[in-house]
């Protein structure tokens, strides 16, 4: 059986070496890897590198200085400074998010133009040119990005939550200059998505698409480390 | 095996997330303004929010300002604290969102302009022996090794391999998607067998 079973890919690799050694899916891969030589090393390698990472010395003694820098750093002064630092973090992400999504758009729209321009020129180069068609609009994501986009979801939902939590402890300005901006950045996402449906082959659809989720999620990362916990 | 690290000390400190007592009476009085009792906390927790700043940073000098800022937002944060976590496992936390905004602030000050994924282009780079790390490959030990490895590639080895959080936790720590992390620690593996067979 094994015979027949191509080598294991390096992810594949990492999953066997983290799995545990009774878990039922990882049986063929593990015969595999009994049987090859070159997976067998692999694996040996994964599995010594994890037992060293994990034999790693938890502490390492900071030099004496820290504490004298940490000590200033609690003062009224330095935190007055810092919290006007924070303010200016406040605007500097509406404007972040703004301009990320501007520039998805018009990305999405240049990815979208130069597909088409390609496929002008392909169809007008054919002899026998047929009437050009269009990619079917499915509505549907490539699995791959159907599965990513679960994991975002996820994450989303998560930091959603958190925000939530402690919008009571956000100025009314910031919650609204924070809710505007996510608005802009689901835009963001369904505009990509839109145009992914119509090319769903398209890579600087699917990267654009991928960075919009990235982006949102920073965006209610940044905004739940504004809001203090209540 | 021996590291490349002379401030590395060996400890025992199964017991680090164990302190829940004596740590929650210093929050207490810390909160009150106490800075003897945060000093008592700093004393009890540096060493490993060192380590884990200097892994994450893979430099002593940012490993210093990063646990430096660690401290300030954990003494600016203490009314924060509910004790649901340990305080080990809060300022382990406080460090890893410190390190992201640190990144992000680097990376507007460098003016990147970048559809990709950062860390994907860390990555790239590394393969294609632009970037700073590119002397992973004369690493000699693993310490060595993971202090070349790109900023968020290593950032999931340390927290996942060395500091042992699940993906679940990394995830909810750093906003990041669970494959996204997967495939950032798949590649520092792959980086850290390559360096250390050289």
């Amino acid at each position: 059986m094994t015979a027949n079973v191509d080598h294991l890919t390096f992810d594949q690799l990492c999953e066997l070496a983290d799995a545990p050694a009774d878990a039922a899916w990882s049986e063929t891969w593990r015969a595999h890897a009994a049987s090859c030589a070159e997976c067998a090393e692999q694996l040996r390698a994964l599995t010594s590198l994890a037992e060293e990472s994990s034999r790693l010395p938890r502490e390492v003694a900071p030099p004496p200085e820290l504490w004298t820098g940490i000590r200033a750093g609690l003062t009224p002064r330095a935190r007055a400074a810092r919290a006007l630092r924070r303010d200016a973090s406040r605007w500097r992400l509406a404007a972040a998010v703004l301009l990320v999504a501007v520039s998805s758009s018009a990305l999405t729209m240049l990815a979208m133009r130069g597909r088409a321009v390609a496929n002008a020129t392909a169809s007008a180069s054919r002899m026998d040119s047929a009437p050009a068609t269009t990619a079917p609009s499915t509505g549907q994501l490539p699995a791959q990005l159907a599965s990513a986009e679960l994991g975002y979801a996820r994450s989303v939902d998560a930091l959603r939550r958190t925000l939530d939590e402690r919008r009571d402890s956000l100025a009314m300005s910031t919650v609204e200059t924070v809710e505007r901006s996510l608005r802009i950045a689901d835009a963001a996402i369904a505009e990509a998505r839109e145009a992914l449906a119509r090319d769903p082959g398209n890579g600087v659809l699917q990267q654009i698409f991928t960075s919009n989720y990235e982006r949102k999620i920073d965006l209610l990362r940044r905004a739940t480390e504004l809001a203090p916990r209540t | 095996m021996s590291s490349a690290l002379s401030l590395v000390q060996s400890h025992d400190v199964a017991d680090a997330h164990r302190r829940p007592t004596g740590d929650d009476m210093l929050v207490e009085r810390a909160r009150r303004g106490d800075v003897d009792a945060f000093e008592l906390l700093y004393r009890a927790h540096s060493a490993r929010v060192y380590a884990l700043c200097l892994r994450l940073t893979g430099d002593a000098v940012q490993a210093v300002e990063l646990a430096q800022d660690v401290f300030i937002r954990a003494w600016e944060a203490l009314s924060d604290f509910r004790g649901e976590a340990s305080v080990a496992t809060w300022l382990h936390r406080i460090a890893v969102n410190a390190m992201l905004t640190k990144r992000r602030g680097d990376q507007r000050r460098s003016a990147r302009v970048a559809l990709a994924d950062d860390d994907e282009d860390d990555a790239r780079d590394l393969a294609a022996g632009s970037s700073p790390a590119r002397d992973v490959g004369t690493a000699i030990d693993l310490e060595r090794a993971i202090a070349s490895l790109p900023p968020g590639v290593r950032r999931a080895f340390v927290l996942h391999d060395v500091e042992g959080y699940t993906h679940e936790e990394i995830a909810e720590m750093t906003g990041l998607a669970s494959g996204t992390l997967r495939a950032q620690l798949h590649r520092a593996r792959q980086l850290l067998i390559q360096a250390l067979n050289r």
